[in-house]
């Protein structure tokens, strides 16, 4: 001690060490006490992926649903479950009669988290943003609007003019996240529309605000006190969304209360630890989640009908979903979920039979040459052991092949392109709207290819013609049987393999109230959430 | 000089050191012997998921795992992985490192201290790390675990080799060849390298044994050979998710791990009682 005072340039006195010394301790103690109640509530969410960018337009997946649910707010927004569109930002809207404008009235005093307010300049900048940069959700977008056809009627009014009517405009409207175009505008770099600023920072009203983000860990967001939906009583005062890629990290964190929610792609074994723990609950809802395989079509020998048809005989079904899953989920055996309209209900799919599967390869055209790539999203241990089991059913049926895991947005840029895009790729299709175009419409349209609805880069002409037909009516029952027809031929060509239809699983810290499902969402907007006592 | 049949003989007397050759022995004789033991051969990559995290039985001696697969059966034919991953790496370091060593120690001059250097940028990064690195880049697969491990492995040697050659350098019988006019080289090969011996055969054991655990870790990371490959550590990592309620799956390859590796350090220690008088345990009795 004497040393130490000996080589301070301030010599202290005994007598002032001791009264700094209570200072501190007092200080200590006020420190204990304050920061709790300034903190306030904090959540931790475990992601199965990583955040690689907090951008609302790079991205319309469930990996990254939580960056545009808490930061960001649309005109409408899907709520409840089964899903209705709420009117959100906007206060109501018009459809012309030959349902080609669409018109939406928006509320005053919306807030951007600068203080700005929402207006009507701010969604149209943001549609071009979506259409101009080509990610996310833009697939959708290109196929029913132009750049430039959304137009400000007055700082409240948007009006919106379709190149042809549309059966789901409304139903991805809510994906017109918008952005402050003030400030985007003032951080673009290059023409690149804000591309570098806007995929670490935070331009959004939504009910939280950015405060934190390392693509290598997650973000973390601050609750915006003027959002304009308000707030009750009870409230989280911080999120955190982090990717954890160990699914026992995961499970166990959540089991200690180091996370209060985390992703649900689990197994029956870790659901039932979850459920059998005491510190945490398993929520469930109906929804619909159909995991499948998407072949590349592009390059042999995936490109050849009779390899297709072997690789789906070669999956074992009800091994997977029974023995592995425990009977978790049912059996899909085209690409739309059972439970929706629009299904085929005479197509049985394929089965597991090594004999056909064999039958098949001997009236393939392609050779074999090399290991076909199997490719599982590392993460999430469902679809490592499904492409696990495939390569067994495979090397029974004497095909070569390999397994690959890739993280979700690597494996979605290598999506881009068909030379990167693996051979068969194994993962899910969620509900992003509840509607088969969500799924068959998506998956087989050629305006899609490239994304991972369509990785399978699947183009053919008359499956088009069905769905681009299928979109512009509003009967449902017309529209059924147009997806239906298109099912038909996808299953036939053998475009994909599918594994089964899921409910929607939820782990959450038993202290946790207030998470409200609904489908698109996967239970990841915090803003109604908060803690029981 | 000692022949071999003293050092075995030795070797025997000296009970830790009997049991590391013993376990090494068993590992080699089930790798070579896989096909013969394994009570399931074809449930290596045959998996039936029927039949999945059953506990160890009589048909079952270790258990299944999540597949479905027998872990016995696995076990012995990762004993062929395992092997082969330490044989070839810690084969490979050898080759790199010692001629490095040799010729570090011999020359001592600007050249030496270069590649002194070299092997110092490598030992400066720890080796689990450093061969992260490598095999993440490269992607999953034996081949690249191999090259991380013998890439990050080889300085051991250099270092050790570079010590003892700086020592033999101005010895007697070695002056004495130089002024006879042996050719540098023959003086290095025939008169240096076989002193040096000892140590790089102690080394080598000891490094298996390490490299093994290296290897197992790189599995465990998913880094290793890929998927079905039994690879001990990728199995440890798969098993991890159903702990504890199937216990046995992590079991199996996680003592095999550790038997083996004890194995290669026992032998390691035994060797360098036998071989290197100047470290020699402290052993009163003998």
């Amino acid at each position: 001690m004497r040393k130490r005072q000996r080589g301070t340039t301030f010599p202290v006195s005994r007598r002032d060490l001791i009264a700094q010394g209570g200072a501190a301790a007092v200080a200590v103690a006020l420190a204990e006490v304050l920061p709790a109640q300034a903190a306030g509530t904090r959540f931790v969410f475990a992601n199965e992926s990583d955040y690689d960018t907090v951008d609302p337009h790079a991205a319309f997946d469930v990996g990254r649903v939580a960056v545009r649910l808490n930061l960001y707010d649309g005109l409408l927004r899907w709520q409840k479950n089964p899903a209705v569109l709420e009117p959100w930002v906007a206060e109501s809207y018009v459809i012309s009669p030959d349902g080609l404008s669409y018109t939406f009235k928006m509320r005053k005093g919306v807030k951007f988290h600068d203080g700005s307010e929402v207006k009507a300049q701010d969604v149209v900048y943001s549609l071009d943003r979506i259409l101009a940069v080509g990610k996310g959700a833009s697939s959708l977008f290109k196929t029913m609007i132009d750049p430039g056809a959304a137009k400000a009627v007055d700082d409240y009014t948007v009006e919106f003019t379709l190149r042809k009517p549309s059966a789901i405009f409304l139903s991805v409207v809510p994906e017109i996240h918008i952005v402050n175009r003030a400030l985007v505008q003032k951080n673009e770099a290059g023409g690149d529309w804000g591309q570098a600023w806007l995929s670490k920072n935070d331009a959004g009203s939504g009910a939280y605000k950015l405060t934190q983000f390392d693509p290598a860990v997650g973000f973390v967001a601050q609750r915006f006190p003027d959002h304009f939906k308000g707030w009750g009583t009870k409230w989280l005062d911080e999120i955190e969304f982090r990717g954890v890629k160990d699914t026992n990290t995961r499970v166990l964190g959540l089991l200690r209360d180091d996370f209060q929610g985390i992703g649900g792609y689990l197994q029956t074994d870790q659901l039932n630890r979850i459920k059998s723990n005491g510190t945490a609950q398993v929520l469930e809802a109906e929804s619909m989640r159909v995991m499948m395989a998407q072949f590349n079509m592009t390059r042999a020998p995936i490109s050849d009908l009779h390899v297709r048809r072997a690789i789906s005989y070669a999956f074992d079904y009800d091994g997977f979903n029974k023995d592995i899953l425990g009977g978790l989920v049912e059996r899909n055996p085209t690409p739309l979920p059972n439970t929706i309209w629009g299904v085929p209900k005479d197509v049985k799919g394929y089965s597991f039979d090594l004999d056909k599967a064999k039958a098949e390869l001997a009236k393939a055209q392609a050779k074999i040459d090399k290991p076909i790539e199997l490719a599982f999203l590392t993460g999430f241990q469902q679809s490592e052991q499904a492409a696990q089991l495939l390569q067994n059913g495979l090397t029974k049926a004497g095909v070569p092949s390999k397994v690959v895991g890739y993280p979700w947005p690597t494996i979605v840029d290598k999506f881009k392109d068909p030379n990167t895009t693996p051979d068969v790729s194994i993962y899910w299709i969620s509900t992003y709207y509840a509607d088969p175009h969500n799924w068959v419409g998506e998956m087989f349209s050629s305006s899609t290819a490239g994304t991972f609805k369509n990785a399978a880069h699947y183009k053919n002409p008359k499956v088009d013609a069905l769905l681009d037909k299928a979109l512009s009516l509003t009967d449902q029952s017309e529209r059924a049987k147009l997806y239906e027809e298109a099912t038909r031929i996808v299953v036939d060509e053998a475009a994909g393999l599918w594994i089964y239809n899921t409910k929607w699983y939820g782990p959450y810290s038993n202290k946790l109230k207030g998470i409200v499902f609904y489908p698109i969402g996967s239970a990841q907007e915090m803003r109604t959430a908060y803690y029981e006592g | 000089m000692r022949t071999a049949r003293d050092i075995a003989l030795k070797l025997i007397g000296d009970p830790s050191a009997a049991l590391g050759l013993l376990i090494i022995v068993a590992l080699v004789a089930v790798a070579v012997l896989a096909p013969l033991i394994a009570t399931h051969p074809e449930a290596v990559w045959d998996m039936n998921p029927r039949d999945r995290l059953l506990p160890p039985s009589e048909t079952y001696l270790f258990g299944t795992d999540r597949m479905g697969a027998d872990i016995f059966s696995r076990i012995l034919f990762g004993a062929r992985i395992t092997l082969t991953i330490a044989i070839v790496a810690v084969g490979a370091a050898l080759m790199i490192g010692v001629p490095i060593g040799l010729i570090s120690g011999w020359c001592g001059n600007w050249l030496g201290e270069a590649l002194l250097r070299v092997s110092d940028i490598f030992l400066a990064v720890p080796q689990i790390v450093l061969a992260i690195a490598i095999s993440q880049t490269l992607g999953p697969s034996i081949e690249n675990v191999i090259l991380a491990l013998s890439v990050t492995y080889w300085p051991w040697f250099t270092r050790l080799v570079h010590a003892e050659v700086r020592a033999l350098r101005h010895e007697t019988f070695i002056e004495a060849a130089i002024a006879l006019g042996v050719p540098t080289w023959r003086i290095v090969l025939l008169h240096v390298l076989p002193s040096v011996l000892s140590p790089i055969i102690v080394r080598t054991s000891i490094g298996m044994g390490f490299t093994i655990l290296t290897a197992s870790a790189l599995g465990f990371l998913g880094l290793g050979a890929p998927p079905p490959a039994p690879e001990w550590g990728r199995m440890i990592s798969e098993a991890r998710e159903f702990l504890p309620e199937a216990w046995w799956s992590a079991l199996a390859p996680g003592l095999a791990i550790f038997l083996v590796v004890m194995g290669f350090n026992l032998l390691g220690d035994g060797l360098r009682d036998v071989l290197d008088p100047r470290i020699r345990r402290g052993n009163p009795g003998r």
